[in-house]
């Protein structure tokens, strides 16, 4: 009998959120495609016929898994009206302990060192996430909010702050609270944009 | 050589084993038949010195990182603060430069990733991390008592960053995002301004 399953375009999301959350719970080592199988209710065959390989599940489960962060994050950024509020936003979004998946980064980045293919996949995110940041801090200058710097160093220096800080945070170092994490980072990048980031927190956020 | 000597030889033989292993194999992978064929003991002796794999990987991240505290600053230069330089040199110890360091930092990312899941080992990151971060603050507090360093800089939260940025930058320098030279110029860059120094790193 043909393993084909029959509603297609149902399956595949499926599958990848089945995927992403067994990572986030075993890592990207331990994730096997019989359990991503029986996350998803299907068979590892079934899991086979969309993806050649695990190689293949884990990277666009991954990818799956920030588009749906980008997703959300645009969302929380469109409500806002100046760049300003925006890198705010970004930054506690990234300081939480709930949106942002520092384990899954972690993971990343330790198995990105030993396999050239996982290397490739951090190094796309990982510029996807700098872009974003770039994207802001140029709105910024053009709408006359903040100091002229260069966007994608400054991306670079926020993003690199942003990861230390976000390892401590998921060790649950007593000393880094996500609060602590938050206001280093809005100090930062207040002073290099030259305005105060600190003052007025900006809505609910996680 | 007393017996004592000797069993404190193949100890610490045990541990570098055990560091170099952690590195090349990464945290979960590590055997202990492996350490102990480097270290040129048997496994049974592990047994005897480290109880369980986990206490014997605590020790040896401990061991490799007791190793990395010793900083060595070179001849004293006159056009260079001293406490500008020993700041420099401490922060370059922290970025994952070609060789030992650039080992050590390999495991701190293995540190990390088997923390994250295993919260036993957590206090163990958690007291390396409050080290370094009272090194960091002690190192700031000596220069602005020398009047090297702006007092107005929280030696704490001028310490967090630090051990942040080393950390972002050096990963992305053992990536290879950025090269570790262009780390240690954009960690300098953010905490010379926090002291009031020149954003030029100083040659150490």
């Amino acid at each position: 009998m043909s393993p084909r399953p029959r509603l297609d375009h149902v399956r595949r999301p499926a599958i990848l959120a089945a995927a992403a959350e067994v990572i986030r719970e075993r890592g990207l080592e331990n994730t096997r495609v019989a359990d991503v199988a029986e996350r998803a209710g299907t068979s590892a065959p079934a899991i086979l016929y969309w993806f050649a390989s695990k190689s293949e599940l884990l990277t666009v489960a991954l990818t799956a898994a920030e588009e749906n962060f980008y997703q959300q994050l645009h969302a929380s950024l469109a409500e806002l009206g100046s760049a300003r509020e925006r890198i705010v936003r970004l930054i506690e979004s990234s300081t939480g302990t709930g949106d942002y998946d520092a384990a899954l980064w972690i993971d990343l980045w330790a198995r990105a060192l030993r396999d050239e293919e996982l290397a490739g996949i951090r190094e796309q995110l990982d510029l996807r996430w700098r872009s974003t940041i770039a994207a802001i801090v140029r709105e910024g200058h053009e709408a006359g909010e903040f100091r002229k710097t260069n966007p994608d160093e400054l991306a670079l220096l926020l993003g690199s702050l942003l990861d230390g800080l976000s390892v401590q945070i998921a060790l649950g170092d007593p000393a880094v609270t996500p609060e602590r994490a938050r206001e280093l980072c809005l100090r930062l990048a207040g002073r290099e944009l030259g305005c105060d980031l600190t003052g007025h927190p900006v809505g609910a956020a996680a | 050589m007393t017996e004592a000597a000797v069993a404190k030889g193949a100890r610490e033989r045990i541990l570098a084993a055990a560091v170099e292993r952690i590195a090349s194999d990464g945290i979960d992978d590590v055997r202990i038949a492996r350490i102990a064929m480097d270290a040129g003991v048997s496994t049974s002796l592990v047994h005897y010195h480290f109880e369980t794999r986990e206490a014997l990987l605590e020790q040896a991240l401990e061991y490799s990182f007791e190793l990395a505290g010793d900083v060595r600053i070179g001849e004293e230069d006159g056009s260079v603060p001293n406490h500008t330089r020993r700041l420099a040199a401490m922060i370059d110890q922290c970025l994952p430069y070609s060789g030992e360091l650039e080992r050590d930092w390999i495991l701190w990312v293995e540190l990390w990733l088997r923390a994250v899941r295993h919260s036993e080992l957590r206090p163990t990151a958690a007291r390396l991390y409050a080290r370094m971060r009272r090194w960091f603050a002690e190192a700031i507090v000596a220069g602005a008592e020398a009047g090297e360093f702006d007092r107005s800089a929280d030696p704490e939260r001028t310490a967090d960053r630090v051990l942040a940025l080393c950390d972002g930058f050096g990963v992305r320098a053992l990536l290879g995002d950025v090269p570790v030279e262009r780390a240690r110029e954009e960690v300098w860059a953010v905490i010379a301004e926090e002291l009031g120094v020149d954003p030029a790193p100083p040659r150490v």
